[in-house]
């Protein structure tokens, strides 16, 4: 008989079989006297070890009370940790209002721009006190004392226009996903210090 | 898989809220699982029972840790395997070069001194202090705990495949060693 399924017989000796592998040791073990005496050995082995007494140890009731007597002060939860453990939570809560309210300020600001642009919004920007549509105040200064011209007067106001509202936005979402991701990152790691880090692995 | 009963969950609760009666009635039902675990890990009653205290101080200071929906009895088996492991790092005395030492000292035992009951429990302890220790740990959790695979693998964080490997690897070198009183058992049996 080939084709010995000894590296299973720990499996099923331990009841730890089920299935079609389960049957299949089966129907080899009922041909094969190789692994008929390999389980044999291997069933011999765990009843000696089983004939090894343990000793008598200190009965459950006294060990209790002994441990009790060690135990030090736990390290339970105190009003100034509960408040800090809330805010940990609120955290990404606070990045998440902070994202939606930045997403809706350039969202609405936008919007204005363009209605300012199409004329719809004179009265209010009157009323706000500001000028929607020109967002360029320094490259503006600068052409009117000579300094840029032309071109290069286009460019810095695009360039100046696009500091003032797209570069400011891109910073803020940036800033807030740099927070989120460093907040799941030390979340990760404290899940990963209380399931291994603290059972004093060897 | 156990699941911890609802007594024991209540008792962890309270537990850990720093109550260290329900600490102390987890202790009296967990304790001899504990003791027995690091006993077999290490060979010495003395020993044990402090590793033993010493897992279950570390289990208090780090209740907060732990998560009810697990079992209690896997997250104390780890701590006192690992305090067990710790305990044969220092004390190398404990850990007695079984097979090597045995033989040596028995060079050809005989029969009756095979069958002398408390020969044979001091030869085959012996042969299970000589396997290393990440298999001893899972052999100890399967033959005289009972675990299943999956409850070792949980016990030990390792995986079920690594569970099921370290237990044939011990028992192959447990075989070995023991060779000779197994073939007398076999004997014994068949006659």
């Amino acid at each position: 008989m080939s084709n010995h399924i000894t590296e299973w017989l720990n499996a099923y000796l331990d009841g730890e079989l089920h299935g079609s592998r389960l049957h299949h040791v089966e129907v080899h073990l009922a041909e094969c006297p190789v692994c008929q005496a390999e389980l044999g050995s291997l069933e011999s082995l765990s009843g000696l070890l089983k004939e090894v007494p343990a000793p008598p140890f200190t009965s459950s009731e006294r060990f209790a009370a002994q441990v009790n007597l060690r135990l030090p002060h736990q390290q339970t939860a105190t009003p100034g940790k509960r408040i800090l453990e809330v805010g940990w939570w609120m955290i990404p809560v606070g990045l998440l209002g902070a994202w939606i309210l930045i997403n809706t300020s350039f969202l609405v600001s936008d919007i204005l721009s363009a209605a300012n642009n199409l004329g719809f919004l004179v009265s209010v920007s009157d009323w706000l006190g500001f000028d929607l549509s020109n967002q360029a105040y320094w490259s503006t200064t600068l052409g009117q004392f000579g300094v840029l011209s032309g071109n290069s007067l286009n460019w810095a106001a695009s360039t100046e226009a696009f500091a003032r509202t797209s570069l400011l936005e891109i910073t803020l979402q940036v800033s807030i996903a740099l927070l989120y991701l460093s907040w799941i990152a030390i979340w990760w790691a404290r899940q990963q210090r209380q399931g291994h880090g603290q059972l004093l692995e060897g | 898989m156990t699941f911890p009963s609802i007594n024991e969950t209540e008792l962890v609760t309270r537990a850990q809220n720093g109550e260290r009666n329900a600490f102390s009635e987890l202790v009296c039902i967990h304790a001899q699982g504990v003791l027995n675990v690091i006993y077999r890990m290490c060979g010495d009653t003395q020993v044990a029972e402090d590793a033993a205290q010493e897992t279950f101080i570390q289990a208090w200071l780090h209740l907060s840790s732990y998560r009810p929906q697990t079992s209690l009895r896997n997250w104390l088996y780890r701590i006192a395997v690992n305090a067990a492991t710790d305990i044969l790092r220092k004390e190398k005395r404990i850990l007695p070069n079984a097979l090597e030492d045995l033989q040596l000292n028995d060079p050809q035992p005989g029969p009756e001194a095979l069958y002398s009951e408390g020969e044979q429990a001091r030869v085959i302890q012996k042969a299970v202090l000589s396997l290393p220790h990440a298999c001893r740990a899972v052999l100890v959790l399967r033959e005289y705990e009972g675990l299943s695979y999956h409850e070792i693998a949980d016990a030990l964080g390792i995986p079920v495949g690594t569970v099921m490997s370290r237990l044939n690897y011990a028992r192959k070198l447990l075989k070995d060693k023991l060779e000779q009183k197994l073939f007398l058992q076999v004997e014994a049996k068949n006659v």
